[in-house]
């Protein structure tokens, strides 16, 4: 079971890949240097501008392309201290739960200025954008790119906020079969896109489900996130369960966990995507 | 004195070769590690003062204690090793198979779930008591059982048990705190501070201090309890006192470095090798080794790959298994 788990948290790791528009860079003198120890924050950086202040990050911070220049200095077990006194930042943004809490209290310990981000929610991440601009220098774009965040989720939300709730399986994980609860961060999509989770009051946030339970739920829809990244990925074979309404009519949607899964002012692209394609599948079953 | 009766003879040469080796390994090892300051630097750091302040906080906050806690881990851990093979007169003997690992474990997936704040203090204290737990528990069921020598075999029962309790925490709990109890468990000296180098240095110095007292009725022991207790041994109060020395030991690493697997099994054997079975030189030969051991290990997992660390129990582990079996490789062709 412990394999499962990391394979979840692997997983999400390699879906936190960067991307942004390369917004223009600024001569960075008297900016603070920063260490951006997670990808989402690396992304949210270098989205309000400040990506050239990033001195060093952790593994998987790939996207933009200026980001893989980045050095890195550990991954989400671990942190090279010796690096971080090395570089001198001035700021180190960290990920509370994706960060090894004993190395970043041993860093605060010897006296470096950390700033927690822990984006639950599509708040969250405007919330940190204006945060990290004000600790950037950058609060002006912060503000534009924060502001332009909200409006497009307020014009999602209105979109498709009212529609008639279907039913759906979303599958974060095959092998076992993983879903999603109240408090992830897959479910705010399902919440606007008004689509209902039989799973919701699970008391983990990523509970693991067994077939059976799945079949009496009559899901409409199923969710596969597939990321490309993973050449082991595979998704359940849901062929061999007719049953399922949403295997008989074929109504399963496949999207990019790459985008799904990343905290940051991309995942609009995917919230927007899910939610035209349960739109198309609620078409469906209202003709049917 | 004990401790000048063992350096005669030919262990002379090979305790003088040991003692070097351990304060050559002390000296060169703190020249290694990811942030790139040259060894003039750290002579200057050292003898006088540094030439910056981020090359004092490195060397002195960070690569020294590193250093002197795998020392004190090393020797730890490979004494206990030593002494519970000589007591147990079991070779397959490791403090690991109390069920201290799991024990400290459970303590630490339930500090790590419950308790996200104040982690510095509340994981090692937590791993300690889960280990101490454990080996109460070990105990008292070897106790009911009425026959030490299960001590052992009751040891990898309770270690299952709790590792089944800390599985199932961990599967309900979340992932990323799941990651952090494994990869916690793998052993790691990043964390330490010379704090925790005094405080395993002091029940290091407790068990040899108590091993010089006690050597003579440890070596009895190993002719068999019946012959021992001729010897005018009390056989049952001395194996208490050492075991429970043992699991002190073992426990406080295991808080503060996490699993570091092998070197107490491993060290005993090598050493043996080396000066025999007898307990003095055998304790003191296994002390100085496992320091050694312990401090290139912990260079090799700070500096072989530039961007990340490797915990230290997997190199442990990977370079103990295959040394080991070369080792009975070798004494079965020649004994």
């Amino acid at each position: 079971m412990k394999l499962m788990h990391y394979f979840i948290v692997f997983f999400l790791c390699f879906t936190f890949t960067v991307t942004a528009n390369e917004s223009g860079t600024e001569i960075t003198q008297n900016k603070p240097r920063i260490i951006a120890l997670a990808p989402h924050i690396v992304e949210m950086l270098f989205d309000i501008g400040a990506g050239e202040q990033i001195i060093a990050t952790t593994e998987h911070a790939n996207y933009p392309l200026s980001a893989r220049e980045i050095p890195r200095i550990g991954n989400s077990l671990r942190i090279q201290l010796e690096r971080v006194i090395e570089l001198q930042p001035d700021l180190i943004i960290a990920w509370q739960s994706g960060n090894p809490s004993d190395d970043l209290a041993r860093i605060k310990q010897l006296g470096f200025n950390v700033v927690y981000s822990q984006p639950d929610t599509f708040d969250d991440v405007a919330k940190e954008l204006r945060l990290f601009g004000k600790l950037s220098g950058h609060s002006e774009q912060a503000e534009k790119v924060a502001n332009k965040f909200l409006s497009d989720l307020a014009k999602i939300k209105q979109q498709y906020g009212q529609k008639k709730p279907l039913t759906a399986f979303y599958e974060v994980w095959s092998r076992p079969l993983t879903t999603i609860a109240k408090g992830s961060w897959p479910q705010q999509f399902l919440d606007i896109c008004s689509i209902s989770n039989p799973f919701y009051q699970s008391d983990a946030r990523y509970p693991q489900v067994n077939i059976e339970q799945i079949l009496q739920t009559h899901a409409q829809i199923i969710i596969q996130p597939l990321s490309e990244n993973q050449a082991a990925r595979e998704g359940y074979t849901w062929q061999q369960w007719p049953i399922l309404p949403a295997v008989k009519h074929q109504q399963i949607i496949k999207l990019d966990a790459d985008v799904v899964h990343r905290m940051t002012t991309r995942s609009l692209n995917a919230l927007n995507d899910l939610c035209q394609q349960t739109d198309i599948s609620r078409q469906y079953y209202q003709r049917g | 004195m004990n401790f000048f009766r063992v350096i005669k003879g030919k262990n002379a040469w090979i305790f003088s070769g040991m003692i070097i080796l351990t304060l050559f390994s002390i000296v060169m090892s703190i020249t290694f590690g990811p942030a790139t300051i040259t060894s003039n630097d750290i002579f200057q750091c050292v003898v006088n003062e540094c030439a910056s302040p981020m090359h004092d906080m490195v060397i002195w906050q960070i690569r020294i204690p590193r250093v002197l806690v795998g020392l004190v881990a090393g020797m730890g851990l490979a004494c206990a090793g030593a002494i519970l093979q000589n007591v147990t007169r079991n070779p397959l003997a490791d403090p690991y198979l109390f069920g201290i690992i799991s024990g400290a474990g459970l303590g630490a997936t339930i500090a790590t779930l419950i308790l996200s704040e104040e982690q510095m203090l509340a994981l090692p204290l937590a791993a300690f008591l889960g280990a101490l737990f454990s080996v109460i528990i070990v105990f008292g069921i070897a106790t009911l059982l009425r026959n030490m020598n299960h001590l052992l075999l009751t040891g990898v029962a309770v270690s299952f048990m709790l590792g089944s309790i800390s599985h199932f925490i961990l599967y309900l709990g979340d992932p990323f705190a799941t990651n952090r109890v494994i990869f916690w468990l793998m052993g790691s000296l990043t964390r330490v501070e010379m704090f925790h180098f005094y405080l395993i240095s002091i029940m290091v110095l407790l068990t040899l201090v108590t091993i010089f007292a006690f050597h003579r009725q440890i070596d009895a022991l190993l002719l068999g309890d019946e012959s021992a207790a001729s010897l005018g041994v009390n056989v049952d109060k001395l194996r208490i006192i050492l075991l429970a020395l043992c699991a002190a030991v073992t426990a406080t690493i295991v808080a503060y470095c996490g699993g570091i697997g092998f070197v107490g099994l491993m060290i005993p054997h090598i050493v043996r090798q080396l000066v025999g079975v007898t307990t003095m030189p055998l304790i003191v030969g296994s002390a100085l080794i496992g320091g050694c051991f312990l401090v290139w290990v912990d260079v090799l997992a700070r500096s072989a790959l530039s961007s990340v660390e490797i915990p230290i129990g997997i190199i442990t582990s990977a370079i103990g298994s295959i040394f080991f079996l070369a080792i009975m490789y070798r004494t079965r062709k020649t004994g």
